[in-house]
């Protein structure tokens, strides 16, 4: 597909979004009721089959209205590991579940990492400790990468509330996003709820650390919207801020800034959907830009509004939270830049 | 519509192209070449990509280009690829003239000149003056009509190549009393005129290409002027950024391949701020090629938007200049101690330090960044222009 086959798709879902987040934030029900839990289920499932790229057109919309959904947990997250999980009836099961939102899943995938496992599998027990979990509190399921029996990499399914599972939720200041620590300590794992996972893993990251940054996107977009529609009508000296040159080209910095990284996120995610080699580099490199693009926007956003951005009232400090909990979740910049630069130490690029 | 088997075959046949004709040594013989050398370069350059089709590919079909953009596209990351020479001395030509010509020449103009390009005509543009930068439309040089002509005073500046230049594209007053942009026409100067006189300016890497073109009582035949009289603005405006899109794009895949020079002068890599450094500018190169892509691929849809190329060009300039500037810091006094760099190369020669001073030809030519940021603000994001201050 071409970039503007693509954008012309991309602009009717993000339409679509808009108005229906205009309406508030979407909570579970919702989020299947119009058709997000499943955008990325096949359709003989009950899916819509599409991919990433669709994903990441709503998780962008999801951050730009700062709504606080279970999305990334039970969806990105949730439906990327059932995907990736070896098929077999129960999996299908629970896919076509969540796809018509019968059950909320979440994933154990540590938001500060997920290298080695957190979580390991032995003599049927769960045992490990993963941070920063999205979006548990409220889950049906909760599907744990684990390192298996045999050290191979398994997703196993537990309930929530299953004996010798803890979890804890640790607030941020970023209120819109729920994240919890989970802890297995002899966690009994019934026959028929672990899979195969090979390759899981790595994925699973990609995908998160793509979908939080294409959420930087949105929160970036916001920003610079407010921003400009509040440089056109704030009057100082006599004149619109908005003509005077230093808020002008403030301005079209972020402009340009967000721009690349919406460039990095849309290749990505297209290599993402088409199973490339080079998948993890190009989601290293979106995740790295837009982690630091979206901070930068949304502290420009508050330093353009100024005093009244400063305030709690104006919600500009909201958006800047969440850039920073975007950029932290699922490897920071430099952590990015330091697995592409580890391709630099070894071989031409 | 071309299948990715037909794009892979054509990039395949590009690449056997560049390993057969691209020449050795080619670097090594432009470094401190002369004026004489690097003309002969440029001009047996442009005839081997004529001969292949790879010369004038955005040129309409009739006149000898009619490749498809996804083509082009493969064809400039190729050639960047194989470190091909630039087209130096034909940019203006083959980019601004011709797009003058097609958009807004006439018939007998195109035939007169659109084939001459393909056999070396060499064009420069005559655009700036001393008094007339960032704010183009002050331009003072005047053309006055006289019988089947004009005759043209004043003073043109940064003319690049314009020593070797065959023709020049002028804009020249032809109505004092009108508003600043209304008054302007657009003309194909002959450059050996009477009355022509080109003197080079040194810059600051040391190269003369940028010249003052001194024009007293110049006779410009009515057959050479284009568009409307007292139309030049408008059709400066419609074939300035004409091709943007895909000079970008050669320029951004030019980088990338510098980029890769850039990594191997780093190595071992063992300072842990350099490899984040170079990882920052590998993501911010990734981010330009495909925000090159992307505007030419929208161009080509006709749904490109406003400030596309002023983003695409701010973004370029910039990046050039860090990213040059970081080389310069990296290798330190070796690199200062080049001092000459490799004529028809890219703006990344890869001699860190004289293409780190060079980077200022693209932060203040073609729209300084700061005139790029103000189209940004007012045409991409709508925010109210500044007051004018004497129309």
């Amino acid at each position: 597909m071409t970039t503007p086959e693509m954008d012309e798709l991309h602009d009717e879902l993000r339409d679509v979004a808009r108005r229906l987040l205009a309406a508030g934030a979407p909570d579970w029900g919702r989020l299947a009721e119009v058709g997000w839990t499943g955008l990325e289920v096949p359709e003989d499932l009950g899916g819509a089959g599409v991919g990433f790229a669709e994903v990441a057109v709503v998780a962008e919309e999801l951050g730009r209205a700062l709504a606080a959904a279970p999305y990334l947990g039970s969806v990105v997250l949730g439906v990327g590991a059932l995907t990736l999980a070896e098929p077999d009836p129960e999996r299908d099961a629970l896919l076509a579940a969540v796809a018509s939102g019968t059950t909320r899943v979440a994933v154990a995938l540590p938001g500060d990492g997920g290298d080695p496992p957190a979580f390991r599998l032995a003599g049927g027990r769960l045992e490990g400790e993963a941070a920063w979990v999205p979006d548990v509190a409220g889950a049906d399921r909760l599907l744990v990468p684990a390192a298996g029996e045999d050290g191979a990499p398994v997703l196993v399914a537990v309930a929530p509330g299953a004996a010798g599972l803890a979890v804890t939720p640790v607030p941020i200041l970023d209120a819109t996003r729920d994240l919890a620590t989970v802890t297995a300590r002899g966690v009994a794992v019934e026959d028929g709820a672990a899979w195969a996972f090979a390759g899981g893993p790595a994925v699973l990251h990609r995908r998160a650390a793509l979908a939080v940054a294409a959420d930087g996107l949105g929160v970036a977009g916001a920003m610079l919207d407010a921003t400009v529609a509040y440089a056109k009508v704030r009057v100082q000296f006599g004149r619109p801020i908005g003509s005077f040159q230093a808020v002008k080209h403030a301005c079209a910095d972020m402009l340009v800034q967000l721009s690349a990284s919406r460039a990095l996120v849309a290749e990505a995610a297209a290599a993402l959907d088409a199973g490339d080699e080079g998948a993890g580099v190009a989601v290293a490199m979106a995740k790295a830009h837009a982690g630091t693009m979206a901070v930068e926007v949304a502290g420009a956003a508050l330093q353009l509004h100024g005093g009244i951005g400063y305030t709690w009232e104006s919600g500009v400090h909201a958006h800047l939270k969440r850039a920073m909990a975007d950029g932290s979740l699922y490897g920071s910049p430099r952590a990015h830049r330091a697995r592409l630069a580890a391709r630099h130490r070894t071989a031409t690029v | 519509m071309a299948t990715p088997g037909d794009i892979e075959a054509f990039r395949a046949e590009v690449r056997e192209w560049c390993r057969a004709h691209v020449p050795a040594g080619w670097r090594a013989e432009q470094t401190g070449a002369s004026e004489e050398a690097f003309v002969a370069f440029q001009q047996a350059w442009f005839q081997e990509l004529r001969a292949a089709g790879y010369a004038v590919p955005h040129w309409p079909a009739e006149w000898g280009g009619g490749m498809p953009v996804a083509r082009q596209v493969v064809l400039y990351q190729e050639l960047a690829a194989a470190d091909a020479p630039r087209l130096v001395l034909a940019f203006v030509s083959i980019h601004h003239a011709a797009a003058t010509l097609v958009e807004a020449g006439n018939d007998e103009q195109r035939r007169r000149h659109l084939p001459a390009i393909l056999d070396g005509e060499i064009w420069c543009q005559g655009f700036s003056e001393p008094e007339a930068g960032s704010d183009l439309a002050a331009l003072r040089t005047t053309a006055r009509r006289e019988g089947d002509g004009y005759v043209v005073n004043g003073q043109k500046l940064w003319a690049s190549g314009a020593r070797h230049a065959d023709r020049c594209l002028l804009l020249a007053r032809t109505d004092p009393g009108a508003p600043k942009r209304k008054g302007i026409s657009y003309f194909l100067l002959d450059m050996r005129t009477p009355g022509v006189d080109v003197r080079p300016i040194r810059n600051a890497v040391g190269e003369s290409h940028f010249c003052e073109v001194f024009l007293d009582d110049v006779v410009i035949p009515a057959t050479d002027l284009v568009g409307p009289e007292d139309g030049g603005w408008q059709v400066a405006q419609a074939t300035l950024g004409a091709e943007r899109g895909l000079t970008m794009l050669e320029l951004a895949e030019r980088l990338a391949n510098g980029f890769r020079w850039l990594v191997d002068a780093c190595r071992p890599l063992d300072d842990d701020a350099v490899a984040d450094r170079l990882a920052g500018f590998e993501t911010e190169l990734t981010a330009l090629r495909a925000l090159c892509r992307g505007l030419v691929e929208r161009a080509d849809a006709g749904r490109a938007g406003p400030a596309e190329p002023s983003i695409v060009k701010l973004y370029y300039s910039e990046l050039l200049q860090r990213l040059t500037g970081f080389g310069a810091e990296v290798l330190g006094l070796a690199a200062q101690a080049e001092l000459a760099k490799p004529l028809s190369s890219g703006w990344e020669s890869g001699n860190w330090a004289l293409d780190f001073i060079g980077s200022w030809e693209w932060t203040i030519p073609g729209g300084s960044s700061e005139i790029q940021r103000t189209i940004i603000g007012e045409r991409g994001l709508g925010l109210p222009r500044e007051p004018a201050v004497g129309g």
